[in-house]
């Protein structure tokens, strides 16, 4: 008995160690600075939030970052989905190459993505540029490369969620789709869409976040200039430098808020899906 | 005649799954496509459905030339082993689904749904989600679904191989009574030649790709083409370099008939109501004999007896040793 209840006592022990050790490796790592940007923001109340939101150069930012952001992930959803449909559902030559590709932006640096599309699209030298110019279309040094900087960065994500998903659900109801009459654009619209719902969402939360916090991509493809292609994470980095720190305080403070309330408006909605 | 399907073939990489299958399947009967796992009747029955497409060969449907048809242009209903229920939407929304896809007027898909929902005695759980129903209420709603669209052929792929015993003998009689009521054209692939013999008018044995005998439940027992048929269809043992049913086996305690085989009582096992004895003869070591238990009184481990095929008894001559 005693040496039953011992047991016990350190299987507590370390439950409580390995709590406390989590519990602050987080507090230290991601709760505490972020909280300190969260104090600077409102070291004297309102007036760095209303001081950065009165600068053209900041709200243009986060104009450029919605865009951008936006656009990104729009394009991101669309594609994932299909080339997750495509990886579960078809057999076809290069599928492992394909989804070997698909890892690349996790693992290749943002700056090695902007330079890559600087050399392909870029207006004197690259391969695409100087026809696009001709047609009117700039890519690089403008929102086009910034879009395309961040689909890239981004890319995985929903694929990434979707795919485990479409796996474990099986092909079986989208056959008695089938067999029901339904054709494939009906079977994916009453059938696959809702069964993968969650997965997207969750998807589309983890682009938006990751499009919105994209940097280094972005930086090389944009020209990084103020008022015309600067978003908003390259605005607190320019704001920083030039010694208004108390508005790069705050835009921050926004960038980490936004992606704060996406991520509670999923855990909120995301329990339904238990009962549904 | 309504499903005829000639000289499919079908590989899946090297490996054969259908050789130059062809068969008729006739209009208003319940077939089973009887045989062992990775046989190929799941696929001859994927095919048929559209699922699946033959390399070769051509199926027609109660005369439609069906081969390249896709799926959802076949007009088959199809259910799964395990079940594919559209598991975000309700019992009723399931039935439903193919009527709606057909755009048919609301009233009549409600009025459909409900008529089916009674037929499947799942009336009362039509607002329910699948979660919600155990295995044989999934089976029986996907039963439904399918035959809302008033399928030409109704095909089913293991339909109570994902249920326990007691209900899956329950759903197939029902299944039976169900067909002696709709009388749609029915397929269904099983490897349990009970459920077989009990619920088809026909059955299909099916091994290694090949059709290896056709014919009523009775014809296919009684005069099995092969010893493959035989075997698969119910027990059998060797005697003498022959197959025979356990059943078929008389025992005599002394030697005072033509042709009777001595041997030894190795095993006596009763089981409910029938008793199995293990019997070792100078040719067969092991040499199973079931009687019933008025039959096996007297009998017991080490006994001295005689067996002789009873009269009428059908015996195949073995092909392949029998392990």
């Amino acid at each position: 008995m005693a040496k039953a209840r011992t047991h016990l006592e350190q299987a507590a022990g370390v439950r409580w160690s390995l709590r406390l050790l989590a519990v602050g490796y987080v507090f230290m790592l991601v709760a505490w600075p972020t909280g300190l940007i969260a104090k600077h923001t409102f070291a004297d109340g309102f007036t760095a939030l209303s001081a950065a939101f009165s600068d053209p150069d900041v709200t243009h930012a986060f104009k450029m970052t919605a865009i951008v952001a936006l656009t990104a992930v729009v394009i991101n959803t669309v594609f994932g989905v299909g080339i997750s449909l495509l990886l579960t559902r078809y057999e076809f030559p290069g599928k492992r190459v394909l989804s070997a590709l698909i890892d690349v932006p996790l693992s290749v640096s943002p700056i090695v993505v902007g330079l890559a599309l600087v050399l392909v699209y870029n207006v004197q030298y690259g391969w695409f540029g100087p026809t696009l110019e001709e047609n009117g279309i700039q890519v690089i040094f403008a929102s086009p490369g910034m879009i395309m900087a961040t689909v890239f960065v981004a890319l995985p994500l929903v694929i990434r969620e979707v795919v485990p998903v479409l796996q474990e659900i099986g092909d079986d109801m989208e056959q008695a789709a089938r067999s029901l009459g339904a054709n494939a654009l009906q079977t994916f619209r009453r059938i696959t869409l809702p069964s993968i719902k969650w997965a997207v969402v969750y998807g589309v939360v983890l682009s938006l976040a990751r499009s919105i916090g994209e940097y280094g991509a972005v930086k090389v493809v944009s020209g990084n200039v103020a008022g015309k292609t600067q978003t908003a994470t390259l605005v607190v980095e320019a704001k920083y430098q030039g010694f208004q720190q108390s508005t790069a305080y705050a835009t921050s403070f926004v960038l980490a808020f936004a992606a704060v309330v996406c991520i509670v408006i999923v855990s909120i909605l995301r329990p339904k899906e238990d009962h549904a | 005649m309504s499903i005829e399907i000639s000289g499919v073939n079908k590989k899946f990489g090297d490996f054969v799954a259908l050789q130059d299958v062809s068969l008729t399947i006739p209009t208003g009967q319940l077939t089973a496509l009887l045989g062992p796992s990775g046989g190929g009747k799941s696929t001859l029955l994927r095919i048929i459905a559209g699922l699946e497409n033959a390399d070769s060969g051509t199926v027609t449907i109660e005369g439609v030339e069906a081969t390249h048809l896709p799926a959802q242009k076949r007009n088959v209903g199809f259910v799964f082993q395990h079940y594919a229920a559209f598991k975000h939407m309700s019992v009723a929304k399931n039935v439903a689904f193919g009527l709606e896809i057909r755009k048919r007027p609301k009233d009549e898909v409600k009025d459909k749904v409900a008529e089916l929902l009674e037929l499947v005695h799942l009336s009362q759980f039509a607002d329910r989600l699948p979660s919600q129903l155990s295995g044989g209420q999934r089976q029986r709603m996907a039963l439904a679904r399918a035959l809302a669209v008033e399928p030409t052929v109704l095909l089913l792929d293991e339909p109570f191989g994902a249920l326990d015993a007691k209900v899956r003998k329950e759903l197939r009689e029902w299944l039976r009574r169900l067909h002696d009521e709709v009388h749609v054209t029915t397929v269904f692939v099983t490897h349990d030649q009970e459920e077989a013999l009990e619920v088809s008018d026909e059955i299909v044995v099916i091994n290694n790709g090949i059709v290896e005998q056709i014919g009523s439940p009775d014809e296919l027992y009684d005069k099995p083409a092969n010893d493959f048929v035989m075997s698969f269809l119910g027990p059998v043992t060797s005697l003498g370099g022959s197959l025979i049913r356990p059943h078929d086996i008389d025992l005599h305690d002394s030697d005072g008939v033509l042709g009777a085989v001595p041997g030894v009582i190795t095993r006596f096992t009763r089981v409910g109501f029938e008793v199995r004895l293990n019997i070792r003869t100078d040719f067969d070591d092991d040499v199973l004999v079931t009687l019933t238990r008025s039959h096996a009184r007297g009998l017991e481990h080490g006994a001295k007896v005689w067996l002789v095929p009873n009269k009428g008894a059908l015996t195949v001559p073995v092909m392949v040793p029998v392990a």
